[in-house]
């Protein structure tokens, strides 16, 4: 009895939340899935259409380069997201004076919606920076960054911006399950501060730069939100990433069937991304 | 096993709960009737609180709901995938309009005496973009493209109205020497791109092209080379950072001072006041060609009025009354006057002195639609060809290029329709 009893408990626990995911999650996941082979473009009559939908994803310019500039911004923020985090990081586990009040500070943007921040820097980029530069004569910066080609840069500096406090977190977690001993017995060798980063600290850390490394992949690929605030895409389709592009195309350009088919291969995409970077990152992570 | 039997009545009785709560939240008392008025301008939202309340006190069993989300193409998608639609639709002749009446989601007016109300023209406009004689909706205001200039700046360069492209150029030659901005431009919103083209474009390609857009045979290389042509010259006359100055940005530069010529349809006008109350505004019809006889104004239904099919007659009745009550000559032109536009309402004028001008051009027919009414759904929502010419205007293309990237963007679209 006192067994069915707790086994009923777990299943108050669960059940709700299987149900709740599953109803709001996968149900729709799921129809997406059957909406890519129709020609369904959000109401009206529905067809089946077979993959006419993926075949046309693979001929279409817009959407090649939407995957391009995703996989290509991703990669510059993921890595650069990763090499300041490590870095404030280090620099918050030293014994520093007011060092928490640091760690509260540099954790702030993370706190701060992601649409606030990235019209906050829409702003800045857009009237700001022009009116400095126009008044010291600097020519290059008096142009609106975001309405020129390297619109994409504006974005970067604003993910990691936002983005490094989050993994700057998990590094210090990750800083502080280092034994105070080995650094000793590292001294007692006399290994450099150099040496004694890349011989002891990265090693140990590796399963948080295994995971920061997965996690910012993840988030990156999906860009959206600073995109939508910061050009909305443009100039012309430059920074069109690829969930930019199911969103707008596929609400308001009537191409819902055509989009699903979009995301499914994101999907795809994603997973085999996440797979990769866990097999590569995972071989090198050592145990004490 | 007793805590579950407990869960579970409890559950029980929660279901059954919920929907006697829901459904006494529906029923009103039994001669009322609420219908919900989905629109898409947050510019006069106060306005079209103002003539519900008048039109509640004058017909006490009818109550209106106004709606006003930031994406109005969105909302009514959903609505409609839902089964939820709102009983009075008041939104641009756009292409999310077209899809829906092509759907059959508005009931006609066929027949019905406020036909008799509105401008013919309009009505056969919305039928064009439509497809189909059948009219889905009254045109209630009518927006126009004219150039907007700034009063006080134009006597500063000495420079005159112009009446053809030519001199517009030339005007704006003798700005830029003068040391100010002829056009400024809130080109980093791509749409606003969409002004000055759709000029160009309907006054310089062949007379049956919006013909061939919606039959698919359209080609831009072959119709629209002047246009592309044009676009080119405004972006060397705009501003240093026209690409990175966005629509909100735009209008308070041009109240502000900032430059003398604004490309922008009738609709910013209340904008415009609002960033400065004491600009003084004028306007031309943009001189889209250099033959002042021919060129035409474009001018599209700025907000139409549409009836679904709710299949509740009662709610379809009382939206057609408020129909009628907003046709009235005051309604029809206060709510024109504050929205920038123009009423279609017979018998009403502008009475905004920075746009009655354009009147003559609407009263003798001389006026001309969009032509991204007629583009494929996919090429007009999302602001996919705007941004298209954003992307080739900011990085210098040629005109082939330009024209290039619209031809191949409007191929893939009819592919997917």
């Amino acid at each position: 009895m006192k067994l069915l009893r707790r086994y009923t408990m777990y299943l108050l626990m669960t059940v709700p939340i299987v149900a709740l995911f599953f109803y709001f999650h996968t149900l729709p996941a799921l129809t997406g899935m059957y909406y890519s082979f129709t020609n369904w473009s959000g109401f009206g009559s529905i067809q089946w259409v077979g993959l006419k939908n993926f075949i046309g994803l693979f001929q279409d310019p817009q959407v090649m380069h939407s995957y391009l500039f995703t996989l290509e911004f991703a990669a510059v923020t993921t890595i650069l997201v990763n090499v300041i985090s490590l870095l404030i990081a280090l620099a918050l586990n030293a014994k520093i004076f007011l060092s928490k009040t640091f760690k509260a500070i540099f954790f702030m943007p993370y706190v701060l919606g992601t649409l606030v921040v990235s019209y906050i820097f829409n702003y800045l980029f857009s009237n700001v920076i022009p009116t400095i530069a126009t008044q010291f004569h600097w020519t290059a910066l008096t142009q609106n960054l975001l309405g020129t080609q390297y619109a994409w840069l504006g974005i970067v500096i604003v993910a990691c911006w936002q983005g490094a406090a989050f993994n700057t977190i998990l590094y210090l977690a990750g800083l502080q399950t280092i034994p105070e001993d080995v650094y000793e017995a590292a001294m007692i060798d006399g290994a450099s501060a150099w040496r004694r980063f890349w011989g002891v600290t990265f090693p140990l850390i590796a399963p948080f730069f295994t995971i920061n490394m997965v996690l910012a992949a993840k988030t990156y690929l999906q860009v959206f939100d600073q995109i939508v605030a910061l050009t909305n895409g443009g100039p012309g389709n430059l920074t069109q990433s690829v969930s930019f592009l199911i969103y707008t195309n596929g609400f308001s350009g009537g191409e819902l069937a055509y989009q699903s088919a979009n995301a499914v291969v994101f999907l795809l995409l994603l997973l085999i991304v996440a797979l990769v970077q866990l097999r590569f990152l995972q071989r090198r992570e050592v145990q004490l | 096993m007793k805590s579950l039997k407990r869960v579970t009545s409890t559950m029980m009785t929660l279901s059954l709960l919920v929907p006697t709560m829901l459904s006494t939240y529906h029923v009103a008392s039994a001669n009322s009737v609420t219908i919900t008025l989905l629109q898409n301008k947050p510019e006069v939202v106060n306005e079209w609180n103002t003539l519900i309340k008048n039109f509640e006190k004058s017909h006490p069993g009818i109550t209106v709901k106004q709606v006003n989300p930031p994406n109005i193409d969105l909302a009514l998608q959903a609505d409609v995938a839902k089964g939820q639609v709102p009983d009075l639709v008041a939104m641009g002749d756009d292409a999310t309009y077209i899809s829906m009446a092509k759907h059959g989601i508005f009931t006609s007016w066929q027949g019905r005496k406020e036909l008799k109300l509105v401008a013919p023209a309009y009505v056969k406009m919305l039928e064009n973009s439509v497809g189909n004689p059948t009219p889905y909706a009254l045109p209630y205001t009518i927006n126009a493209v004219p150039v907007l200039y700034n009063v006080t700046l134009m006597k500063k360069y000495h420079v005159a109205i112009p009446k053809t492209w030519n001199q517009l150029i030339a005007d704006a030659q003798k700005i830029k020497k003068a040391g100010g901005t002829a056009f400024y431009n809130g080109w980093k919103d791509s749409w606003t791109l969409a002004v000055p083209w759709n000029a160009l474009t309907t006054n310089n390609e062949p007379a049956n092209f919006q013909h061939l857009l919606v039959t698919g045979k359209a080609s831009f290389i072959k119709s629209d080379k002047v246009a592309a042509s044009d676009m080119i010259t405004l972006a060397k006359y705009g501003q240093a950072n026209e690409f990175g100055t966005d629509y909100n940005d735009a209008n308070s530069g041009f109240a502000n001072g900032k430059g003398v010529f604004y490309l922008q349809g009738t609709w910013v006008l209340p904008v415009l006041r609002a960033d400065n109350p004491k600009v003084k505004i004028g306007s031309f019809v943009f001189p889209a060609t250099n033959n002042p006889k021919k060129t035409k104004m474009v001018s599209g239904v700025d907000s139409l009025l549409a009836v679904t099919n709710s299949g509740d007659t009662a709610k379809e009745q009382a939206a057609q009354t408020f129909v009628d009550f907003l046709l009235s000559k005051t309604n029809g032109g206060n709510y024109a006057n504050i929205a920038g536009a123009f009423s279609t309402v017979r018998g009403v004028k502008a009475k905004d002195p920075a746009i009655a001008g354009l009147q003559t051009y609407i009263d003798a027919g001389r006026v001309i639609d969009f032509d991204d009414h007629y583009y494929p759904a996919a090429m007009a929502a999302g602001n996919q060809y705007e941004s298209s010419l954003q992307g080739s205007l900011s990085t210098q293309q040629s005109v082939t290029s330009i024209l290039k990237s619209l031809d191949t963007m409007y191929q893939s679209a009819i592919a997917h329709q």
